[in-house]
């Protein structure tokens, strides 16, 4: 008999919160070992700082740091959800609302906080 | 009719009785390094938030330039609250990416390789960055 096809576990909420805090926490170290290089150009020469720094006013860096502020506060909202399941275990029969409120709270924070940062360009003042 | 009788354990004295073992495994390196990401994750809440809000939401990202880092610098609270920061976030994303390198690279060999270099980026620019927020004059 040939082995069973490999099934696919089609995870509830947890399976979800768990890949996106993965993939969050990844990429807002990757972008921390970048800023600890941009940053330190200040100690250099600081018109080398200002040249690079402009970079981040473009409107395609603009929308990268949108997606940072999305992903710093999807990871800080879960991260508060790990923390009370596990201290307090009682909560798990609240896990549905929880996830709902760490979605809630990311998007609640993070649409006008992206709107903020995409405000000159869609006033038209940058490109 | 009779109720239902137990089953009759034989009687044992407490000094027949095995010894209360405590199965509890004890505290390793991952023990505190559980801790440390819940710990530390708890203030990074709070100091990653207000420092994005700081140079991108209550000002525009391209105020802060090195005359803004020079006047924040100037006074060493920031830069210690900068770099509490940075150490915080480094070593709790370091620990994440230690956990995912675990979990994703098997091969013993390709393991110690990815470890090394991810170690090695992170620790030259944690030593690279605090050297920065401490020696910087305007």
């Amino acid at each position: 008999m040939s082995p069973a096809a490999p099934t696919v576990y089609k995870g509830k909420s947890g399976q979800w919160s768990f890949i996106a805090h993965r993939v969050t926490g990844f990429l807002v170290f990757m972008f921390l070992l970048l800023h600890i290089v941009d940053v330190s150009l200040v100690n250099i020469d600081p018109d080398l700082y200002d040249s690079v720094h402009a970079l981040y006013g473009n409107i395609l860096l603009r929308l990268f740091e949108c997606g940072l502020w999305f992903a710093l506060l999807f990871h800080s909202m879960n991260g508060l959800r790990i923390v009370l399941v596990d201290f307090f275990p009682g909560v798990i029969r609240r896990e549905k609302m929880l996830t709902g409120m760490v979605v809630f709270v990311t998007l609640a924070a993070g649409i006008p906080g992206s709107l903020v940062i995409l405000w000159p360009f869609i006033e038209g003042r940058i490109l | 009719m009779a109720a239902p009788t137990r089953p009759t354990r034989p009687s044992v004295t407490p000094s027949h009785r095995a010894p209360v073992v405590d199965r509890r495994p004890k505290a390793n390196f991952e023990t505190w390094s559980w801790y440390f990401m819940r710990v530390s994750g708890l203030v990074l809440i709070f100091l990653s938030l207000l420092h994005f809000s700081i140079t991108h939401i209550i000002n525009d990202v391209v105020e802060t330039d090195a005359e803004f880092v020079a006047n924040r610098w100037s006074n060493p609270l920031w830069r210690l609250y900068d770099w509490m920061l940075l150490t915080l976030a480094l070593f709790h994303g370091l620990n994440g990416v230690r956990w995912i390198i675990e979990d994703y690279v098997r091969s013993p060999a390709k393991r110690a390789a990815t470890k090394a270099v991810t170690y090695g980026v992170s620790f030259a620019l944690f030593a690279y960055g605090t050297l920065v927020i401490v020696s910087y004059s305007s």
